[in-house]
């Protein structure tokens, strides 16, 4: 069984790598306590619309949808939600309205690629592209939001050294991306709709033939990708900065993808990759303010996207996605 | 049948829209009815009398809450208070720069404005091709030897706005230690306003602890990218830094509005007086480092018009904005040294030590 | 169906299969720019007027068509790397990345080399930014063979790398540093780099159309070409009958790759005459919007694009007639939506699906190639 040998040895060194980090922390904690809490701060909320993209793509893909539209979803939602802040000033309204755009932008990748039946991939590139040209167009300068979502201190917890200010005082989106990485794995995992969305990724017609309806099972997992997606845009405009500018996702949408990946298209996977990427962020923000710049800061800048590459070509784990992805299904 | 008749249609829209377009560079003064009025307006047989002033921006929109719109608005006031006729073109494509500009030059116009440092080549260009034509190019150093007569680059010591707003951030710091976010280095105003703001904030304290970052991206990214200046911002707060120095388009107006929602911490603008244009800013908004393009302009399309431009460089304006609402919070003190260093880099007993190109 | 057995009884003239391949691209060009009508009617402003500007402006002088094939060029050069990826079945959505390090292997070898002739130079620096896009399109080429990662990822990710990579470079080794400059970017080429004009004509467009010319040869007539297709068409089948799909496909991620290469080389010694970040944004990406436009066609890619060139050139005539420039990117967009969902269109007109149509299919699972 080497196999079985193997997974075990890399479940050791994970768990090895899991307890050096927490180790390294607390020694960091204990020579710079004000630095280390910033650092992690920071890892987490870079890490946040990171996930919830990662998120996004995971509800997508495993029901066998590819989804790099991830960046447009997050774009209109962004754009939405801060329209719905300026004009209502609530926010809950605006956070709404974001979700409600990226369930529409999830309606219409999944028309496109399952209906229609076009290339997802080009189906996520048109998104992408009308969703940056359109919100480009449409935005006007000079319009003001109405506050913004505020952190909301979690009594006791929050008084925990290092990981009360890093983790129970944060604003609403923050909070809810957290619990969805925990809903959204249980969900996949343990229960028989998530057994089906699998199924329906992995073998659509076993799946069929036992009386999944592919095509509702996909279309509804697409939605909620689109949903999530939306939020993160939320959180862009109505958590973290208050404000909206074009083109101001930046890629985020396609690194939450290498962020999926990386996670192995699993929700707990994609938190632990998005807060590494998150912590890279940080750590080059660190480094500059420490005026360490032996490294030109387009190495560092370039460092996620190579360390993507690395995993999805298999040298640290294989990274293997639903078997029937990117292939729409025929009902025979 | 159906298909074929609505093709046909489809077709023939297209043919006519086509043969307009063929028809009307036949005949360029005819025209399309709506373009008519344009034409004539700018084209017209009033060109000796009417004094035209165009802008082109660059890569970006005029309403950047930057110097693209400081720019304009020193044209629009040249609109009002020489009765000029203005317009302006937003450059999409850095390609387009020379285009643009001639696009005004063949239209006649007297004046043109172009906005920022990555126009200084096409500007440049033009100046000689267009000898007839007064060329204002903003943010673009014109190197001794190469000055034109019908050039004035506007220039700005942004390092003195820089020391300015750090010598203001090093006298209200309670914690000892400001911080700043900042756009990319790969342009050049931004180094200039981060290496003046450590030198003023040093002049005040030499032990003053300083924290500054540019955005690790590239040109592409660096100024629009709000969150990772907010999330920079707080990370900088969150380690007891207490002044934050957002210089960088969009990015640095993240870092503002992120500082806002902090007890205690102050915020410095950067390039217009942001109080007006980044509002969710005022609560942290002490002032700003300004570089005065609207005033800068307005004076060089007056010497225009009037036959005094000069040519070279034209040193605008920079300064602290009003401090608004924390008038009465900055003691006395700090306004008189304030006042006291600005006349310092005046008369050059201060120097930042900057020297770009270095 | 038994329509279609009817229609099938005389196979499809030449003619009729041009028409059949450029119906669905034109009537898609027609309803976008009616969505974008639409559209500058509800932003308040006259649409026909405003196309109209476009047009004149792009088409009615002589300098307006010098733009128009300017803007054209490098399109072409990324539309065609598009196209024939998708031809082997690969999407490569890292023309971008290919097309600004092309760009600046060209503008190295133009300033660094002195004392060349023209003939020498020129063609020198032209093969090193091939060369360099080459060598970026092979990686995720490679990492696909041999490890079986999806080049969508790694041409997205090697985009990113690309971007840092020549901001590095024209902000650090290869910075111009003559006197009074401060911006990043490398020196200007020498002349003798410079690629000529030829009358109104670039010699770029030209290259870029003889590079459409030969890459729709070596599609259709040479043995290269044929494995290509087949592996696109079907990497099982074309393995089954013996073809080394490894090296198919490394090698027509190569040539994508080098063609983006070139696109930017030829931007460089003959737009900008140099390396500058922020000159060369978007052309890549473009790639895909006139490569689908294109039906993947390598020859369709050289209208798809010269009808880009147009929109772009008179992008500013139309701005100064009052029509906001952005509208031409959604307009691209719808565009790039109809051809790839020609259902849309084929209902909306009543049209029939083609026999047998080549329908892109390309999202054949994203980490293994199976």
């Amino acid at each position: 069984m080497p196999n079985n040998a193997m997974t075990m040895i890399r479940q050791r060194v994970s768990w090895l790598l899991v307890a050096g980090v927490v180790a390294l922390i607390f020694v960091s904690y204990g020579a710079t306590p004000a630095v280390t809490t910033a650092l992690l701060a920071s890892t987490v909320r870079q890490s946040t619309p990171l996930v919830l993209g990662a998120l996004s793509g995971i509800f997508c893909e495993r029901s066998g949808v590819i989804n790099i539209a991830i960046e447009g979803m997050m774009l209109m939602g962004a754009f939405v939600g801060f329209l719905a802040n300026v004009y209502t000033g609530n926010l809950l309204v605006a956070v709404l309205a974001a979700v409600l755009m990226g369930a529409f932008m999830g309606l219409a990748h999944a028309f496109m690629s399952i209906t229609l039946k076009m290339d997802q991939i080009i189906s996520g590139t048109v998104l992408n592209i009308l969703a940056l040209e359109l919100t480009g167009f449409f935005y006007q300068q000079g319009l003001t939001t109405q506050g913004k979502l505020t952190p909301v201190r979690i009594p006791v917890l929050a008084d925990i050294p290092l990981i009360g200010p890093v983790l129970f005082d944060n604003p609403p989106i923050t909070y809810l991306s957290l619990v969805l990485v925990v809903v959204v794995h249980i969900l996949l995992f343990r229960t028989v709709w998530g057994l089906r969305t699998r199924a329906v990724g992995e073998h659509p017609k076993a799946a069929d033939t036992v009386g999944i309806d592919v095509i509702r099972m996909r279309y509804i997992n697409v939605i909620i990708g689109g949903m999530i997606a939306g939020l993160a845009g939320g959180y862009l405009t109505l958590e973290a900065v208050g404000s909206f500018e074009r083109a101001m996702t930046n890629g985020r949408g396609f690194v939450a993808l290498a962020v999926m990946i990386f996670g192995k298209w699993t929700p707990l996977g994609a938190w632990g990759a998005a807060l590494l990427f998150g912590f890279a962020n940080a750590l080059q923000t660190q480094f500059q303010f420490l005026g360490i710049s032996t490294i030109p800061h387009q190495f560092v800048g370039m460092l996620p996207y190579l360390l993507t590459i690395v995993v999805l070509a298999g040298f640290v784990g294989r990274a293997r996605p639903p078997a029937a992805i990117g292939q729409p299904y025929e009902k025979e | 049948m159906r298909k074929r008749t609505l093709l046909f249609i489809l077709l023939s829209l297209l043919a006519l829209l086509l043969a307009a377009c063929g028809g009307s560079s036949e005949e360029p003064a005819a025209g399309g009815e709506e373009s008519a009025q344009t034409t004539e307006e700018t084209s017209g047989g009033e060109e000796a009398m009417t004094f035209k002033v165009g802008l082109v921006t660059d890569v970006g929109e005029i309403d950047d809450k930057s110097f693209n719109q400081s720019a304009w608005e020193g044209v629009l006031r040249a609109k009002e208070e020489l009765g000029a006729e203005v317009d302006y073109i937003e450059t999409k494509d850095a390609k387009d720069y020379e285009e643009n500009i001639r696009l005004f030059a063949d239209q006649g116009y007297n004046v043109i404005v172009t906005v920022g440092f990555a126009l200084g080549e096409a500007t440049a260009k033009m100046a000689e091709e267009y000898p007839d034509i007064y060329f204002i190019g903003v943010d673009q150093f014109q190197a001794p030897g190469t000055e034109k007569p019908n050039l004035a680059g506007l220039i700005f010591n942004e390092d003195k706005a820089g020391f300015l707003a750090g010598a203001l951030a090093a006298q209200i710091t309670k914690s000892g230690k400001i911080a700043a976010v900042l756009g990319t280095d790969l342009v050049p105003p931004v180094v200039a306003f981060k290496e003046g703001y450590e030198a003023g904030a040093r002049y005040i304290n030499p032990d003053i602890e300083i924290i500054s970052t540019y955005h690790p991206g590239g040109l592409d990214v660096a100024f629009t990218d709000p969150e990772w200046g907010a999330a920079t911002a707080k990370q900088a707060i969150d380690q007891g830094a207490d002044v934050i120095f957002g210089a960088g388009g969009k990015t640095g107006n993240g870092a503002l509005i992120e500082a806002a929602s902090y007890e205690g911490v102050y915020c410095i603008g950067v390039d217009t007086d942001q109080w007006l244009t980044v509002p969710e800013a005022r609560p942290c908004l002490v002032s700003s480092a300004m570089k005065l393009i609207t005033p800068g302009v307005f004076d060089l399309v007056k010497m225009a018009k009037e036959g005094s431009f000069p040519s070279g460089n034209y040193v605008g304006e920079v300064g602290l904005a009003p401090f608004h609402d924390f008038e009465d919070d900055i003691p006395q003190e700090v306004k008189d040294k304030l006042k006291e260093i600005d006349e310092g880099l005046r008369n050059g007993t201060i120097e930042t030590g900057y020297n770009p190109g270095g | 169906m038994a329509d279609a057995k009817i229609a099938n009884g005389a196979p499809p003239t030449r003619w009729q299969r041009f028409a059949q391949a450029i119906t669905i691209p034109l009537l898609a060009v027609v309803l976008a720019m009616l969505v974008g009508a639409i559209i500058i009617v509800i932003a308040g402003a006259n649409p026909l007027g405003g196309y109209t500007a476009m047009f004149r402006g792009a088409l009615g002088t002589a300098r307006g068509l010098v733009r128009t094939f300017e803007k054209a060029t490098p399109l072409i050069f990324s539309g065609l790397a598009v196209a024939f990826a998708f031809k082997a079945g690969l999407f490569n959505i890292g023309a971008q990345g290919q097309l600004i390090l092309g760009a600046i292997a060209a503008a190295y070898v133009g300033f660094a080399f002195e004392g060349l002739p023209p003939f020498v130079h020129l063609p020198l620096a032209l093969a090193a930014g091939m060369l360099a896009g080459a060598i970026w399109g092979a990686i995720p080429g490679a990492l696909k063979t041999f490890t079986g990662a999806h080049e969508v990822i790694t041409t997205i990710m090697l985009n990113f790398v690309a971007i840092n990579l020549t901001d590095y470079l024209a902000n650090g080794p290869w910075k111009d540093r003559s006197p009074g400059n401060i911006v990043a970017r490398t020196p200007a080429i020498l002349p003798s780099a410079e690629l000529p004009s030829i009358g109104v004509v670039p010699l770029g467009l030209l290259i870029a159309i003889g590079m459409a010319v030969l890459a729709w040869w070596v599609l259709a007539n040479t043995t290269f070409g044929y494995e290509i297709r087949a592996v696109g068409l079907n990497p099982a089948a074309a393995r089954y009958a013996g073809m080394s799909v490894g090296r198919t496909v490394i090698a027509s991620m190569a040539i994508s790759g080098l063609l983006a290469g070139l696109g930017g080389a030829v931007e460089t010694l003959g737009i900008v005459g140099r390396y500058q970040p922020g000159f060369n944004t978007g052309l890549g990406f473009d790639g895909i919007t006139i490569a689908l436009l294109a039906q993947t066609s390598p020859l369709g890619v050289v209208p798809a694009a010269l009808l880009f060139g147009v929109m772009r050139a008179g992008a500013n005539q139309m701005q100064l007639y009052g029509v906001d420039a952005e509208i031409i990117g959604i307009v691209q967009g719808t565009m790039l939506l109809f051809v790839s969902a020609p259902i849309i269109i084929r209902k909306l007109f009543r049209l029939r699906a083609p026999e047998g149509g080549e329908e892109v299919v390309l999202s054949t699972g994203w980490g293994s190639s199976g």
